[in-house]
This record gives structure tokens, sequence and C-alpha cells, in this order.
């Protein structure tokens, strides 16, 4: 085989990766409720488009699958970084309480008329961000013992602090019945702003989020071997933690704040890269986060497109599709212990 | 591995033909709509400047030609003061009067619209209300379409003025007036009857029976509850001292309030009078012994329109059918 060396074995799954990114980008621009024929397309690309498929190109499917893409960086991002952190096969970017407490910030948030003014409509995402943000900060708090971080202990804490927060977040929802569907849609996941405000407000944390935990292989690598050994392997074990939980945790909350809880995206998208490319850290976290944006782009295409003009919300896509998808993969490799 | 390559490109293409099986009636091109694209009322050069819901300043040049529509209730005060011919889309919710089925719809269940839908009809209007969200206003703002966001009403009287915006934002003020005035008699014709009656039954409003030992209902500050009392009855939330608007109630308190009449809002979602006499713990209640349980279409009521008169009206004939004959 022309392709078995070693160099190229490291180059192989990056390509076909950011391939199979760019095919889902190219389908995302392409389709959607209304329908843009391939000439269309071409003419509006090249700047001679009709006012009408301009707006729908440039300014809808645009900036929205730009927000996807980011959305679903984070979410394969930190979900292959709780996966490695926790050593937990069953990690997901939301196990420790991220979006229910963004939850509970976005419902309680909206039982107040904002003002329509920009900051008036960056309520929701806002309050959103900070409660998920706090949830990590009051689980972390939680979980510390003395000076170490029992990964026990914050998944408790995280387990039960979620429960909290959600059946807070339901009896909200009964109590004002009026927000109810607005609620449930945010819930269920979906991009629900045009523009460019959305990818403005959430790209500096999701750079410095996702640039840390890409260059933290090497330290979750280390982890898998458990605390102690890591720590006798050199790594500083409450340091990386911390960081990495931090990192992961603004990902998580900037995703979430604009995109709502979209499920399914952080858990299964980690798991087909580690089946396919192996388990190191290393290329792991790059790779599920390239990844991560092609899944969440295809199932929002699929959102738009299937009952279209209604739009399913992209959540419930996520876990209709992701998880055949993801038995499918797990039995082409059942020969295989993979984890 | 150039075999799944082969295979993503393939599915590519196959996604590329396989697009227009999923598109709904709307194209860019305007004439395939059922819509004229001259409207009954030719456009008059004044300028129309109004404040929304929102505290947004709207302006349009001419009275709106192409209107979308993103809730039932605005179909409905369109087509009751004429300007039917001039919507080109709706939601999906919209099914009355019943020729708006025909129209394009734009979305709007799971409260998701698609912008795509609505930008390809090139509306000079676009009427959101309560149900939809400051966001989804905001979105279609920043694609450069005029956006009028009709606040709900909380009396007849705010109604009436919902109906004098529209007709301005559409030309048909005089139609509106009309309208206005008939609905005004009617209500005025049904206050008279009820004039002098002094025993007002106690009402039972079903709004949702899915658990029937918590059933929904209507409360002080919704418009049942101010239906209720115009038409002649004492609806059950005030007799109970509840506050909430739409409270969720127990079995328990009904069968103490003992409403004389149950009037079924979920009628529409299956809820038969036979069903209510069937449920376990109903039997004493006065209006299940009587038979007094009435089907009723909850949009009459639900849906801040012109029809909320038709939901009075109905409403005061099954209070007092004998001043009603």
């Amino acid at each position: 085989m022309p392709f078995a060396s070693t160099h190229n074995m490291k180059l192989r799954p990056t390509i076909f990766s950011l391939l199979a990114l760019g095919i889902a980008l190219i389908l995302s621009l392409a389709i959607g409720s209304v329908f843009l024929s391939p000439a269309q397309l071409w003419e509006t690309l090249i700047g001679h488009g009709t006012q009408v498929s301009n707006a729908i190109l440039w300014d809808i499917r645009l900036p929205r699958t730009v927000l996807i893409a980011l959305t679903g960086m984070a979410l394969g991002g930190s979900g292959a970084a709780y996966q490695g952190l926790f050593r937990n096969p069953l990690a997901d970017p939301f196990l420790i309480g991220v979006a229910s407490g963004a939850g509970l910030g976005a419902v309680i948030a909206m039982s107040i008329q904002w003002p329509y003014s920009f900051w008036g409509l960056m309520a929701i995402p806002m309050a959103a961000f900070l409660a998920g943000l706090l949830t990590i900060f009051i689980v972390y708090s939680l979980a510390r013992v003395g000076k170490i971080i029992p990964t026990t202990n914050l998944i408790l804490a995280g387990v039960a602090f979620s429960s909290f927060a959600t059946s807070l977040t339901s009896f909200l929802m009964l109590r004002s019945t009026n927000e109810v569907r607005r609620a449930l849609g945010w819930l269920l996941g979906g991009a629900s702003q045009s523009g460019w405000t959305a990818v403005l407000a959430i790209l500096p944390y999701l750079i410095i989020g996702l640039g840390i935990l890409a260059f933290s292989g090497q330290a979750l690598n280390l982890l898998q071997f458990g605390d102690e050994q890591a720590q006798q392997l050199g790594l500083n074990v409450t340091r990386s933690k911390t960081i990495l939980l931090i990192a992961a945790s603004l990902a998580t909350a900037a995703a979430v704040a604009f995109s709502g809880i979209i499920g399914f995206i952080g858990l299964i998208v980690p798991h087909v890269i580690r089946l396919w490319f192996g388990a190191d850290y290393r290329r792991l976290v790059p790779l599920s986060i390239i990844g991560g944006a092609s899944a969440l782009i295809l199932s929002d295409v699929a959102a738009r497109v299937v009952i279209a003009p209604q739009e399913i919300p992209v959540g419930i896509v996520t876990a209709l599709v992701g998880a055949p998808f993801f038995l499918w993969v797990l039995r082409r490799a059942k020969n295989q212990g993979y984890w | 591995m150039y075999r799944k390559i082969l295979a993503l490109t393939l599915l590519t293409f196959l996604l590329f033909g396989c697009a227009p099986a999923a598109t709904p009636a709307p194209t860019s091109a305007p004439s395939t709509t059922p819509v004229p694209a001259t409207a009954t009322v030719p456009p008059t050069p004044t300028t129309i400047t109004l404040t929304d819901g929102l505290g947004r300043t709207v302006t349009l040049n001419h009275p709106a030609q192409r209107i979308v529509s993103m809730a039932p209730s605005n179909t409905e005060i369109l087509f009751a003061i004429g300007a039917g011919s001039q919507v080109v889309g709706r939601d999906e919710f919209s099914d009355y009067p019943a020729q708006v089925k025909s129209l394009p719809s734009v979305g709007g269940s799971m409260g998701n619209y698609s912008n795509e839908a609505i930008v390809a009809l090139k509306p000079d209007l676009v009427l959101a209300a309560e149900i939809n969200t400051p966001d989804q206003v905001k979105s279609l703002e920043t694609l450069g379409l005029t956006v009028y966001y009709l606040k709900n009403p909380a009396t007849l009287e705010e109604m009436y003025k919902n109906l004098q915006i529209m007709a301005q934002l559409t030309g048909h003020e005089s139609e509106a007036e009309n309208l206005i005035t008939s609905l005004k008699s009617r209500v005025a014709a049904v206050d008279a009857k009820l004039a002098g009656v002094t025993t007002k039954p106690i009402i039972f409003y079903e709004v949702d029976a899915t658990d029937p030992s918590k059933p929904y209902t209507y409360g002080p500050g919704s418009f049942g509850d101010a239906l209720i009392a115009e038409a002649g009855g004492i609806n059950f939330s005030v007799a109970a001292g509840i506050t909430d608007q739409y409270p969720q109630v127990g079995l328990e308190q009904i069968v103490k309030t003992n409403p004389a009449i149950i009037i079924l809002g979920d009628s529409n979602y299956g809820a038969t009078p036979d069903a209510v006499k069937a449920r376990a713990g109903w039997g004493t209640i006065e209006a299940v012994k009587n038979g007094m349980i009435f089907p009723f279409d909850d949009n009459l009521i639900s849906r801040p329109g012109p029809r909320l008169v038709d939901g009075l009206e109905q409403l005061a004939k099954l209070l007092h059918p004998e001043l009603f004959q």
C-alpha cells in the first residue's frame, strides 16, 4: 500500500477529516428549505446573484453554517477532553452540569421582558453563558478535597447539581406557560439568530478554550494512567485538570449560549474518531474538533431540509441520527477492543 | 480510504439531486404564488409610521402588498379586514379562514420559522405576534425585512385597536371601522341581554386535561377569564381564589368549588363530554351530574382577533340559553 509509511499515517486522518468538513460546509451552503439550483448558487457565489439568493446564501446560510460549525467544534473538542479527563466512555461535555446550569440561566432570563436593544437581545445568551460557568465553578468547589480534585467527586457533584438545575428549570417552565414553547425550543437546540452577532460573540471563548484543548493531548494521554501514575510521570495533575476543565467549560458554555443544548455530538464524535484513528489524545482532540463540526453541520442540514419549511430542532436530529450511526460504527469494529 | 472519499462525493451529488424533493411551494419567482401581483387596493404614496409592540418604529412607504403572517391571529385579522389578497405567506398553524391553507407556509411549528422561505417570498411587511420571540424579529430585521410586532390585547378595546393598526398597515381603514362597529354592537347586544341576570353559574373551562386529576384552566388576567365574566359566568379560578393566568388545578379543588357548567376547550384535541363523565372522581361535580358539559372551539378564545366576539356570543348562549333563543 502506498500510504503505509508512518509519516503519511499521521496526515491521512487530518486530510480525511478536513475533506469531510469541506463537503459538509458545501452542503450546508447549497441546501436549505428554499431550493437554489447549482447554476443559481454559482451565480451568487461570483457576485451575480439576485436579491433573494444573495440574502439566502450570504445573510442566512453562511452565518448559520459558521455558527453551527463553531458549535460542533466546541462540542466535539470538549467531549474528547472530558472523556480523557474522566477516563469514562460515557462522558460528554454536559457531564458536570454546564448544560443544565445554562438551561436554568436561559429559562430564568426568558421570564423577564428585556428591552428590544442590542444588550436586551444578548441577555438570554449571556445569562446562559454565565450560568453555565457558574455551575462549573460550584461543582468544582464542591468536588475539591484540599488540593486535589478527585474525578469521582466531580462526577457526583456534577450529576447532583445537574438534577437540581434541571428540575428547577422544569418547574419554572411549567409556571410560566407563555414561555414554555420558547424555552423548550431553546433546550432542544438550534441556531436561532440570523447574522454574525452570535459568531463574533462566541469566537474569543472558542479560540481560547479549543486552543488550549488542542494542545493538551499529551496531558490527557498521561491522565489515562490514573492520577497517581500521571503525577509520578511528571504531570502536575491538579493544575492540568483545572486547566482542562476551564478550557472545556468555556468552549461548551459559549456553544450552548446561542445554540441551546445539542446532545450526542460531544459523546459520539470522539468515539467514532477513536474507533477509526486510535486513542492518542494528541490526535484525538484536534480530530474531534473537526469531526464535531462536520457532524453537526450535516445534522443541521438534515434538520432544515427533512420537513421543509419546518425546521426540526438540531438536538433531535443528532439524537435520531447519531445513535444508529454510532452503533453501526461500533459493530464494524466489534473485533477490536478500542477503549 | 479511496472508497470512503468516493462514497462521500457520490453522496454529495445525490443530495444535490434530492434537494428539490425536500422543498415546498415557494420558489424565488413570485409569479408562482397564488396571490395576484396587483392588489385590490392601489398603493397610495402616503408614508405610514407606527410604533410596534416592541417599541420599534416601523415605516412603510405605502400600504403593504406582500405580507407574511407569523401567527394565526394575525392571519385571521388580515382576512377579516379585507386584506386577504395582500397575504403571500403564513405560518404553519394558520387555518382560518379555509383559503389560507393554500398559501405557502413559512414554518412555525416547534417555534422555528424558515427565514429562507420568508425571504424568498419577498415580503414588504412581516407581521409578528407575541408567540414570536424578539430574536426572531431581530433576525428578520437583520435580513432587511420590515417587521411589525403586534402585542396581544388584554381587553376587547385593545383588540379593536389592533384591528385599526392592521388596517393602517394594509390600507383598509374603512373596512376595519365597519368591522369594529359591528363587533361593538354584537358585544352590546350580549351585554344588554345579560343586564338583568342575577344568578351567574360557576364555569370550569378546561384547557387541557391530559392528566384528569390535574387539568389546566384559565385564570384571572387571561382572555378566557375576561370573556367568561362578560358572558355572565363566574370563572372557576376566580371562585377558587387562584391568581395564576394559566393554572394547573387539582381535582379536589374542582369538586369542592362544584362548577355548574364544564366547557371543554380541549375538544379540538379529542375531549368529549362522555369521556369526562367516565373520569374517576368527576362524578360528584354538579356539571357532570346534570350533563352540562359542552365542547368548545378554543381558537375562538385563544386567538386574539375578531373571533373573540364569536367566542363571547357562544359562551353566553351556553351559560344563559334561556336568554338567547
